[in-house]
């Protein structure tokens, strides 16, 4: 066979003229999508009806409030599973299934939670003081529930009367209310647990806006309008579809093409193209989690056992640690890796948030000084590094950035790419010398501490075990007064700092992306879009 | 011809391109995205890097993907298929059920597990692009054995009294050559294209190290911000495996003569 | 005949015995713990023992294959431990969208590459030779995931004539279910094309410079009967061969077409439960996909042996 020379010609600029189609060109860039207060004053009036096709990010695991692990699972209970307590637009905790905040005695070992009246599960049983009592006792005692360290600090709950709980508490702890606000704090229908407690997730009975329909495995979830929802004039859509579409950029284009009118979690790389889209518009919300660089510290045998000797450079030298986090330009990592969407910080507990000392400030990169610190450590330059990083384009771009910054200090680092699962098993177990990880972020910041620096917390990859990190968190969790807790994580998070377990990077943004004729969306600090009110614009 | 003109191409530039050109980890924050112009010919990617110079490595690794997973396969899968072939009754059967295990197990599941096991690396992409290859390996050679041994002169020479090594030296191995290599042209674009499509879904080389089907990854990122991105990686992948197809096609019709037009 | 079919029964059992201890091995050999992963980030060392044991991960490994074979043989293939749905759901509702996709992928290559072949031949050496073998070329040498992406970009996102992605059930809304299908056929469908292309082209060539064509020509019948009722009846034997072979890669193909498409189908199943570590999952996909290629091969055998009665006493493997 003898082809052309023009024919290969021909064929080879196929591929080129393809990708000249695609490239749609954005040019001019839109301004900074607006926060979440400008989000949900979109007051426009929405008619009744329609189906509203919301994109997620991830497929969700089990929907049982009691076994969820992931973000993607608690943006679905945002919409089907109400409770006790609920965050607002400023992140205040305000009561939910509860009539009002809970009366704590004053040594905050008491703690009673008034119900509200006349409200009915999505299968019509009544909810009552029996009904959170069931759901509370499965969270805490049920041994395969996640939700056991959210409420290990409850010791007893009883009955007061129909529409009042009692919560006995081992010791004072005033991040309860907060966890109430989240998983630990959705309540489930006795009945249909009766059905099935092993498989509540299969086919899940709350209260809420909408109840659950069907899910078809790794595709889609939908939810459809509950006639027995209290508040059921509130709610405008028939019907809410959950469609999984994992990959960014496809994600992108299901919005841009109409096919879903709600897409979450957008990569920063799409938000720019989304945006300038005429007929879509990007709302912001998130900032309560964190991202960083775990460094293995001490995490010899696994995260909650003790900690043991780590035979890496960076683990045996407090200066590299200094040294490697000098090296680093937060700004620029931003900037170069996120398109400067994400709020760049070195602490865990969010910028706004209440519990924030004001004295607490960055390092800036001195390279100078970090090159200087390699040297005094006497490690024979380059110091090598392991940084095990999951294999999404984002974080190996990340890697690779903070491999070239590290480079210039004297760091030789090797990026080890491997799937999330793998990831996350090495952090646990203890088998790497520094992963890339971050985490969703809870309300109150003892949500963002306890579990991931204090000794043997079951997120304490780094394996980090100092007492002026344990001892502060923990008389924190104890006291009521928040300028006062405020100071001790201050004393706790300067601490962290100094051992340098993690590095805190930036605290992750959430960008929804939305078609304009959808309004009603509330979207707040937790990144979960509320669509009890959202409908499309009349 | 075009075909060979292509592959040696490419083979220049996977052995000469990297000499010649910058370092393709060198980041510029100053220069991302940047369109084709002087100083980067071919623009640079979300990280400023130099797309040529990554071109010009990536050409190796997509050739060491190509080449070594099929001597892999070669290596591996020649002499199970001689002794297949030679002792059909004890080993033959064996041999072509595990084939037909082989055959049957889904391609990217392994590639997915040995990537875990592992991790993702130009060595996990060999081993499971080299492992796709070898039935196909197994079953020519073992066919050629077949098909020789029938043959008047070789039956002779068993007669004769020929120990096997010399019927696998002296005639065995000779005829499998040619439909070995038609074969090796046919594998070599293909694990090209497969480390491009195991690199797309992150289990490939790691970074820095350039390759195709990582730029082309990159790429997609920003295929409406820059276009040109794409464009490279993909001409170059469409551009080699046409080459070794069409030098394929030319090989077949000059060394086995069965399959002539 | 009885013997030859009994025997190939008996050896796609050993294979199918084979096949599931190498998966059961297998996936129990990739690092990563199912129990962790099912437990999330968050969990206690106590809720992740609790899940193992509740899957028997905690007993000794040939009592877990003895509890695994004996599950599935009794129909039994355990709950995803991903959404706690039962596996046995989840195959019956992804498996008929892989075989939709896979048959018009099939269609679209049959339609496009025997057409393509047959014009390549009976053109030779003019344009449309040189088309159809430069389409041929170009649909071996570009990857599937990436006509996929352009493929969307191009007619969801530039032209919005075709949904980007997603699936509705033929039985929900068959236009809407072939509208969202067409795109992702095409782009699996492609390579097989290319492939069926080149194989007819050069089988076709084969049959024009046949003898018996020769007389069919001489005897004054015309070019198109000529094509039709000689040359490409003999051609279409070596096609039906190639299809065959092709199965297998055709529904590896699926795996990343699906992923781009977004297409609940099995081979998007098959990744998603190695990424999460479902074993139950993963072990009932592979099962299937292997009992599916050991079932084609055997029929195409049994078939062979009836058309070709030589293969039955030449101990029966295709070579």
């Amino acid at each position: 066979m003898r082809p052309s020379p023009r024919l290969v010609a021909a064929l080879a600029v196929l591929p080129l003229a393809l990708a000249a189609c695609g490239g749609g060109g954005s040019a001019g860039a839109p301004a900074a999508p607006p926060s979440i207060s400008d989000a949900s004053a979109d007051n426009r009036p929405v008619k009744g009806g329609g189906t509203l096709n919301v994109a997620l990010s991830a497929d969700p695991d089990a929907l049982d409030p009691s076994i969820s692990t992931t973000l993607v699972g608690r943006e679905v209970f945002a919409n089907m599973c109400e409770k006790l307590y609920d965050i607002d637009a400023q992140a205040n905790l305000v009561p939910q299934l509860a009539t009002a905040l809970p009366e704590i005695s004053d040594d905050g070992k008491e703690v009673t939670i008034k119900l509200r009246e006349g409200v009915k599960f999505n299968d019509g049983t009544a909810f009552d003081a029996e009904a959170v009592k069931k759901s509370l006792d499965r969270h805490r005692t049920w041994e395969k529930s996640a939700r056991q360290a959210d409420l290990a600090a409850v010791s007893k709950v009883t009955v007061a009367d129909p529409t009042t709980v009692k919560l006995t508490l081992a010791r004072a702890f005033t991040p309860l209310t907060a966890q109430l606000a989240d998983r630990a704090g959705m309540i489930m229908s006795p009945k249909a647990l009766d059905a099935g407690n092993d498989n509540f997730g299969a086919s899940p009975v709350c209260v809420g806006p909408f109840k659950f329909a069907s899910r078809t495995s790794g595709s889609q979830i939908v939810l459809e309008k509950a006639p027995d929802y209290y508040d059921a004039a509130k709610v405008k859509l028939d019907q809410l579809v959950y469609k999984i579409i994992v990959d960014p950029n496809v994600r992108a284009a299901n919005l841009k093409s109409g096919d879903v009118q709600v897409g979450d979690n957008l990569a920063t790389t799409t938000v720019k193209g989304v945006q300038s889209d005429p007929n879509l518009k990007v709302v912001s919300g998130g900032g309560l989690g964190y991202y960083g660089i775990t460094i293995n510290t001490g995490n010899a045998t696994g995260s909650t056992e003790k900690p043991g000797t780590v035979n890496t450079a960076l683990a045996k030298s407090p200066q590299l640690r200094e040294a490697f986090e000098l090296a680093l330009d937060r700004d620029l990592i931003n900037k170069t890796v996120y398109n400067g969407l994400h709020e760049v910080d070195c602490f865990p507990v969010p910028l706004n948030s209440k519990y924030r000392a004001a004295d607490l400030r960055c390092p800036k990169r001195d390279l100078a000084k970090a090159k200087q610190l390699v040297q005094a450590s006497g490690v024979p330059t380059p110091v090598p590094v392991t940084l095990t990083s999951p294999n999404d384009a984002t974080n190996v771009r990340l890697a690779q950035v903070i491999q070239q910054m590290t480079k210039e200090a004297g760091f030789n680092v090797s990026v080890q790419s491997a799937e999330f699962v793998s990831t996350l098993e090495q952090g646990k177990s203890g088998k790497f010398d520094v992963l890339l990880n971050g985490w969703s972020g809870r309300v109150d910041p003892d949500g963002n501490l306890t579990n991931l620096i204090t000794s043997r917390g079951s997120n304490n990859y780094s394996g980090m075990s100092d007492p002026g990190i344990d001892d502060p968190i923990k008389q924190a969790a104890a006291e009521s007064d928040p300028a006062k807790r405020a100071e001790l994580y201050a004393a706790a998070m300067k601490k962290a700092a100094e051992v340098r377990g993690v590095l805190y990077l930036y605290h992750n943004k959430y960008y929804l992306g939305m078609s304009k004729n959808v309004a009603g969306v509330q979207y707040f600090q937790d990144g979960l879009p509320r669509f009890v009110t959202a409908g499309f614009a009349a | 011809m075009a075909g060979l003109v292509l592959v040696v191409a490419f083979v220049l530039l996977a052995l000469i391109g990297p000499l010649v050109t910058g370092d393709p980890a060198a980041q510029d924050y100053l220069a991302t995205l940047a369109p084709p112009s002087g100083a980067h010919p071919l623009g640079t990617d979300d990280l400023g890097r130099d797309a040529f110079a990554r071109i010009a490595h990536g050409a190796q690794v997509s050739l060491q993907a190509g080449v070594l997973s099929t001597l892999l396969a070669m290596v591996v899968g020649i002499p199970i298929g001689l002794v297949a072939g030679f002792y059909r009754r004890w080993l033959d059967p064996v041999v072509m059920r595990l084939v037909d295990v082989t055959l049957a197990f889904p391609f990217l599941v392994f590639a997915v597990g040995l990537a875990a096991i592992i991790g993702p690396s130009l060595k996990g992409v060999v081993f499971a692009l080299g492992f796709s290859q070898l039935p196909a390996v197994i079953r020519i050679t073992r066919g050629e054995v077949l098909a020789v041994r029938e043959m008047d002169y070789v039956a002779a020479a068993i007669a004769d009294g020929a120990g096997d090594g010399h019927l696998i030296f002296r005639y065995v191995l000779p005829n499998c050559l040619n439909p070995l290599i038609v074969q090796a042209t046919v594998a070599i674009p293909g694990a090209i294209i497969g480390e491009a499509t195991l690199s797309f879904l992150g289990l490939g080389v790691q970074p820095p190290t350039p390759s195709w089907g990582v730029m082309l990854t990159t790429a997609q990122q920003y295929l409406s911000d820059a276009p040109w991105l794409a464009v490279w990686p993909g001409l170059m992948i469409a551009l080699a495996t046409l080459g070794f197809n069409l030098l394929g096609d030319g090989l077949r019709d000059v060394l086995d003569p069965r399959s002539a037009r | 005949m009885l013997w030859f079919i009994l025997r190939r029964c008996g050896s796609a059992v050993i294979v199918l015995f084979v096949a599931s201890v190498l998966i059961f091995l297998g996936i129990r050999a990739l690092p990563g713990d199912p129990a962790t992963v099912m437990a999330g980030e968050e969990a206690s060392p106590a809720v992740v023992e609790a899940i193992r044991h509740e899957f028997g991960l905690d007993k000794p490994l040939p009592a877990q294959y003895i509890d695994y074979v004996g599950q599935t043989l009794t129909g039994n293939l355990g709950r995803s431990t991903q959404d706690q749905l039962p596996v046995i759901d989840i195959i019956a509702e992804r498996l008929p969208v892989t075989l939709e996709l896979s048959l018009l992928a099939m269609l679209v290559a049959i339609v496009v590459g025997v057409g393509a072949g047959i014009a390549a031949a009976v053109r030779r050496g003019r344009l449309a030779d040189y088309v159809a073998t430069g389409f041929g070329l170009a649909g071996l040498s570009v990857p599937h995931f990436w006509l996929g992406l352009l493929g969307i970009l191009l007619f969801a996102v530039t032209w919005r004539i075709l949904p980007a992605s997603g699936y509705v059930p033929f039985t929900q809304d068959p236009a809407q279910n072939l509208q969202r299908m067409i795109l992702p056929a095409l782009v699996l469908g492609t390579g097989f094309a290319a492939i069926l292309m080149r194989q007819t082209r050069s089988a076709m060539l084969g049959a024009l410079s046949a003898d018996y064509v020769r007389t069919a020509r001489s005897k004054g019948l015309s070019e198109a009967k000529v094509v039709g009722a000689h040359a490409l009846r003999n051609s279409l034997t070596t096609v039906v061969t190639v299809l065959g072979l092709q199965l297998g890669a055709l529904i590896s193909g699926a795996v990343v077409t699906e992923q781009i498409f977004v297409i609940p189908g099995f081979g998007k199943l098959t990744v998603d439960a190695v990424l999460t570590r479902n074993y139950p999952v993963i072990q009932a996909v592979v099962l299937i996909t292997v009992i599916g290629y050991v079932l084609v091969n055997l029929l195409v055998d049994i078939a062979y042996a009836f058309l070709n009665p030589r293969i039955r006493l030449s101990g029966g493997t295709r070579d």
